[in-house]
């Protein structure tokens, strides 16, 4: 009998508050659904229309991506052929750095040295700056008159206008931005690591490099991997740097694909949006298929 | 021990070599904006002002139609402090129910939501314009304080944190018969201030940071943030990189001030978001 009426009582209570809950979820739900759902899927199927961001659009199949794959003489092709050329430049030359320099800095702030909070302030600091305030910055540093770097090495280098150093220029402001939250990370998986294993080490007469290879890197492995998916991910959408510190030059070389995308749908004339998601949807599954791979090859060894 | 010490005197000249790297520029920066354009032009290499000017602020920020560099900073404030508030409830709220309550398809929803954050959100761009445009939000704070608390991100970090608290406060609570609202608003709020304040700080930077998004839902001079602002400066004195400056070190002020007041919880948080992740 009592537990009878208890079932009741709980089940009608279940119900009363499985009402709440919803509430409790639904202001997230509503602006997940309308901010990004939607637009997810609406962007998906843009990309097989032709379309200008206010009339109807119209439905045209794969006819995107042929003329952005096959048709040669299509300004689109070879904006697509450029623009993912140079994003993927720009993200093998970038993210290595983005990996390696907080690793070193991790690594060497592990020693404790003195003033190590100090260092990791200023190292950390760049990346809660807006990308528009540090180029303009790196704009004057690169200067080819009167910029500290020329003026110091007595040279006359015109970074942001010839290849490779406007290339140099990219990954340099891009580091110096980026690279704080890796290294916090990569310090905190260094502490994380038992004294012992060194120590044993140390008896059996390891060197420094076999220590790193055979104890450090297979300890922080979780945090390598997680910090190179992101990295890479976050580098994929790079916009801001070239935009404003090279201007897509010289000759276009360093136009990454965001910045057609951006010109193709929200640019100065007529927008050709259709085409645009398409571009936006091939760099999309680009991005994922590369996350696919670092996980694949960084996971599986042990 | 002597090998020790070699390998930490190597590590603080490295990191000498560095630190000088990543102040060298802000410095410069910031000793630049203090010069005269004559002088910058004219006087050749000099790393400090031979006069001393403040004619770049004054310019920019005194009477200033074309570059409005204060309305800008002004936008930017009240968007990212609306934005930050907005994801603050958004985020606890529905972080309280994963975490806590109980009702249909809960696991489903929330592996659902975790698993739409590999989406690469490039694709979403040009359709959440044309969203914005039929709300009439273009040009408006709006487009930028709204979109973002679509995230999953935040829920997932508060649910986090939220999972580790003892359920026996609540359980005590209910037995008092208090509802969902008073458990969440007088036990749990007051335990997660620690993790609101970090999602908090990142919500705050990331807004006022944004570029991409505002280049796109502003034209109008008046009403953009000041990231935008600061390309459109760019376009206009690109022959007047002292004013430039000027204008830089202002956009960078927020949250230069917030990581000096919040330091710690900016550092504490990264390893508290990788752990929960990786």
């Amino acid at each position: 009998m009592i537990t009878s009426m208890e079932k009741t009582k709980t089940a009608k209570k279940s119900t009363t508050k499985e009402w709440s809950a919803w509430l409790f979820v639904a202001p997230h739900l509503i602006i997940f659904a309308i901010f990004f759902l939607i637009p997810v899927v609406f962007g998906i199927y843009i990309s097989f229309t032709d379309w200008d961001l206010f009339n109807a659009p119209t439905f045209v199949g794969l006819d995107n991506y042929k003329e952005l794959f096959f048709n040669v003489d299509s300004t689109f092709y070879t904006q697509l052929r450029t623009g993912l050329t140079n994003t993927f430049i720009f993200v093998l030359c970038a993210v290595p750095f983005c990996i390696i320099v907080p690793l070193l800095l991790a690594a060497a702030l592990n020693t404790k040295p003195f003033l190590s909070k100090v260092f990791q302030s200023i190292f950390y600091m760049p990346s809660l700056f807006a990308i528009s305030a540090i180029v303009i910055i790196w704009t004057l540093v690169f200067n080819v008159n009167y910029g500290p770097i020329n003026s110091i090495f007595n040279t006359s280098t015109p970074w942001t206008g010839t290849q490779p150093y406007a290339w140099i220029a990219l990954v340099v402001v891009t580091v110096w931005w980026t690279i704080g939250g890796n290294m916090i990370i990569y310090q905190a998986a260094l502490n994380g690591i038992p004294k012992d294993y060194y120590e044993a080490a140390d008896i059996d007469g390891a060197t420094a490099v076999q220590k790193f290879f055979k104890i450090t890197l297979p300890s922080i492995r979780g945090q390598i991997l997680y910090t190179v998916v992101m990295t890479t991910i976050a580098q994929f959408n790079v916009y801001g740097q070239p935009l404003m510190l090279t201007g897509g030059g010289p000759n276009n070389s360093t136009r990454v694909l965001l910045m057609y995308i951006q010109q193709n749908a929200f640019g100065s004339g007529q927008s050709i949006a259709g085409i645009a998601s398409a571009m936006a949807v091939i760099l999309g599954v680009c991005i994922m298929i590369v996350s696919a791979i670092q996980f694949k090859f960084l996971r599986v060894k042990r | 021990m002597k090998k020790r010490t070699i390998s930490s005197v190597v590590a603080f000249i490295f990191l000498i070599i560095m630190a000088a790297i990543w102040l060298v520029p802000l410095l410069y920066g910031v000793l630049t904006s203090f010069k005269s354009e004559m002088e910058l032009m004219t006087a050749g290499f000099k790393i400090l002002p031979i006069e001393w000017v403040l004619t770049n602020y004054t310019e920019l920020l005194v009477n200033n139609t074309s570059t409005p560099l204060v309305k800008w900073f002004m936008n930017s404030m009240f968007i990212s402090v609306s934005h930050t508030l907005l994801v603050l409830v958004v985020v606890s709220f529905s972080a309280f129910a994963y975490s806590r309550l109980q009702f249909r398809g809960k696991n489903v929803l929330f592996s659902f939501l975790l698993a739409t954050m590999m989406f690469p959100s490039v694709v979403n761009l040009i359709p959440l314009y044309k969203i914005v445009d039929i709300f009439g939000w273009v040009n408006t704070p709006l487009a930028m304080i709204v979109p973002g608390a679509a995230g999953v991100f935040n829920i997932f970090l508060v649910k986090q944190f939220m999972d580790n608290i003892p359920k026996d406060f609540d359980e005590a609570a209910q037995i008092d018969g208090a509802g969902d609202l008073t458990i969440f608003m007088r036990i749990i709020l007051p335990l997660i201030k620690p993790v609101l304040l970090v999602v908090a700080l990142f919500s705050f930077t990331g807004s006022w940071n944004d570029f991409l998004w505002p280049s796109i839902v502003f034209n109008d001079i008046e009403k953009m943030p000041i990231t935008s602002g600061l390309q459109l400066l760019q376009g206009m004195y690109q022959a007047q990189p002292t004013l430039l400056m000027a204008g830089a070190l202002i956009a960078i002020i927020p949250t230069f001030l917030l990581y000096l007041f919040a330091q710690k919880y900016f550092l504490q948080s990264m390893s508290l978001s990788v752990g929960v992740k990786g």
